[in-house]
């Protein structure tokens, strides 16, 4: 047993070094000149070259590889270009935001998704399994950012349910004292129950934008695996046994609790990025929307910040997966040993 | 036998409704005579409702909707259709080069779990913004971001077939490599990686929206799904739902045309 963790967890320092490398790679190989870009049309061949020489691009890759790679180990991921702000503490400023709104919408997609998935794999080929994946289709072919548009229509304009959707709190408001840096954290740490539930109210649209349009990929899996698990054999003899209906149901989800939870945890990295856009619909102020407003302004060192940030999360999440499945699931762990 | 008959046939209809959508947002644009160009703009009849005259309205600049949406598709398709192709003939090789044996066939797959650790949207989003505004960079984002997904899958389905007896037979009666690889293996794998190709354009076209959403890609004045959502999307809380509807409906329409062929092509394959 400790042996395989050990065996995950020595591929982590490999791994983290192969992300940032590719964080490095993916912002820095351009076929065109990002200075163009960021000076615009009219700058002169001066202020292009003060700006080269202010992002080290007048050096070679190789060089700015080096000096990446030295600012890593001195655990810094630079400043933004704009700004001077450190990357690091915008990161640390913004992620707990986001990891707000990332468990709110995991839960509301868990939710919806186990209710569509069961009532799909229960009754498969009858009519709730159609009723559920035509949802799932409608659900799943619709773009995030435009439900979370026909929301924001339904539920603030035509019935006047949740507050203006634009940030995570009213302008009136006073934000409580920071500690970790998500506000509903925050405000149950400050014991402020007013600030938490309008910052609650401000979350119901963006969270559940994203919960029903993730309970769609969720609900899909969980119909499938629920779906095996209630035709194997030990649930036919759990029938035979005549154990009750609910009980024989229990059975076959512990049965298919590995991919489900394997499907959670990705959900979860997933979500990372995925919630970028919804976040800049509702001006969250997470650190999805602060990468885009950053990539949109071409700031290099936040961009690569970002990247790396996201790369890294992705892979302690697996990683923990990895261990995780090793404990709850005797069947894989005969498979590695 | 007679309810069988009549699934068939409802199946078949829905496929055909699918590529009759797709055909239209493809090349309706070339065929249907517009009663208002799509990209000049009526400055004095801004954002105003469906009416006789703009059926789908028009947007905060006097954009024709209706127009617009049909002239979106065109692009928004070429875009997602030409990434996925790309994006398979180059994942193809590699998939099969990957589903044999070697520490080669590992490293390739090691280097691609590194890269699907990032998040692909942004990853998109950054490519595009870092090359620059036009249709060649987001092909080049679509093309990136989905090459992996196809070397994963034609590895994992082309491993799956090496596993059967008819190749094992192939490999005894002296098959060279590329012989078991076109006359044995591919035809086996077609059928998922078509249904494959399916879904993935389908998902391109919803990165493509996201990217011009955003303000990158296909920008305005060029007409894009994601664009006119962007465009309407502050009306949204003041009741002007009109810019926002019409093209999302467009996408949600192209989606599910794209994942009904895909299920269709599975069920063709799987019965063979």
């Amino acid at each position: 047993m400790l042996k395989i963790i050990f065996k995950k967890l020595i591929f982590i320092p490999i791994a983290s070094f192969i992300v940032s490398s590719l964080a490095f790679l993916v912002v820095n190989v351009t076929p065109g000149d990002p200075v163009e870009v960021i000076a615009g049309g009219i700058a002169s061949e001066e202020t292009k070259n003060e700006i080269r020489a202010e992002l080290g691009l007048d050096k070679n890759l190789t060089e700015r590889y080096l000096s990446y790679l030295n600012d890593l180990s001195e655990g810094s991921l630079g400043s933004s270009f704009y700004t001077k702000v450190p990357v690091l503490e915008s990161i640390n400023q913004y992620l707990f935001d986001t990891f707000e709104l990332i468990i709110m919408s995991l839960i509301i997609a868990l939710f919806l998704g186990f209710i569509f998935g069961s009532m799909g794999a229960y009754f498969r080929g009858k009519f709730p399994d159609k009723i559920s994946n035509l949802i799932l289709s409608v659900i799943q072919a619709v773009p995030d950012f435009f439900l979370g548009l026909l929301l924001i229509y339904f539920l603030f304009y035509k019935l006047q349910l949740v507050p203006v959707p634009v940030g995570r709190l009213g302008l009136l408001d006073i934000p409580p004292e920071e500690v970790t840096g998500g506000l509903l954290i925050d405000s149950i740490i400050a014991g402020n129950w007013d600030t938490f539930k309008t910052g609650l109210r401000h979350a119901i649209l963006p969270s559940i934008t994203l919960g029903i349009f993730y309970s769609s990929y969720f609900g899909r899996t969980t119909r499938n695996v629920l779906g095996n698990a209630l035709n194997s054999n030990q649930v036919e003899f759990a029938k035979a046994l005549g154990l009750s209906k609910l009980r024989v149901f229990l059975y076959a989800l512990v049965d298919a609790r590995t991919p489900i939870i394997t499907y959670i945890a990705i959900l979860f990295a997933g979500l990372f990025g995925a919630s970028a856009i919804i976040e800049t619909v509702f001006a969250w102020n997470g650190i999805g929307g602060w990468a885009i407003d950053k990539i949109l302004m071409l700031d290099i060192p936040a961009i690569q910040g970002f990247i790396l940030f996201a790369g890294l999360i992705t892979l302690f999440t697996y990683t923990f997966l990895d261990i995780l499945i090793t404990f709850i699931d005797p069947r894989i762990r005969k498979k590695t040993i | 036998m007679n309810n069988l008959r009549h699934l068939v046939k409802k199946e078949n209809l829905f496929v055909a409704l699918s590529s009759l959508v797709l055909l239209f947002f493809s090349f309706g644009a070339f065929f249907i005579n517009f009663q208002h160009d799509p990209y000049i703009t009526d400055i004095a009849n801004r954002l105003l409702e469906p009416n006789e005259v703009y059926k789908f309205g028009t947007d905060e600049v006097g954009f024709d909707v209706f127009s617009r949406t049909i002239v979106a598709g065109k692009i928004d398709l070429f875009i997602s259709l030409s990434g996925t192709i790309v994006a398979l003939v180059i994942g193809l090789p590699l998939g099969l080069l990957a589903s044999e044996k070697t520490k080669r066939a590992e490293r390739i797959m090691r280097m691609l779990d590194m890269f699907q650790a990032f998040p692909l949207l942004v990853l998109a989003i950054v490519i595009v913004a870092m090359w620059g505004n036009n249709i060649r960079n987001v092909i080049f984002a679509i093309i990136l971001i989905n090459v992996p997904r196809f070397t994963r899958l034609i590895r994992s389905e082309a491993l799956t077939v090496r596993e059967r007896r008819f190749i094992e037979v192939a490999i005894a009666m002296g098959g060279s490599n590329l012989r078991i690889i076109f006359k044995h293996l591919m035809p086996n794998i077609l059928g998922t990686l078509l249904a494959q190709a399916s879904i993935t354009t389908a998902h391109s076209i919803v990165v493509v929206a996201a990217l011009s959403f955003i303000g990158i890609g296909v920008v305005p004045p060029e007409a894009s799904w994601g664009s006119m959502i962007r465009a309407g999307s502050q009306y949204m809380t003041t009741g002007q739902w009109w810019t926002s509807l019409f093209p999302g409906l467009a996408i949600l329409l192209c989606v599910l045309s794209f994942n009904t062929i895909s299920q269709y092509i599975l069920r063709k394959y799987e019965s063979i």
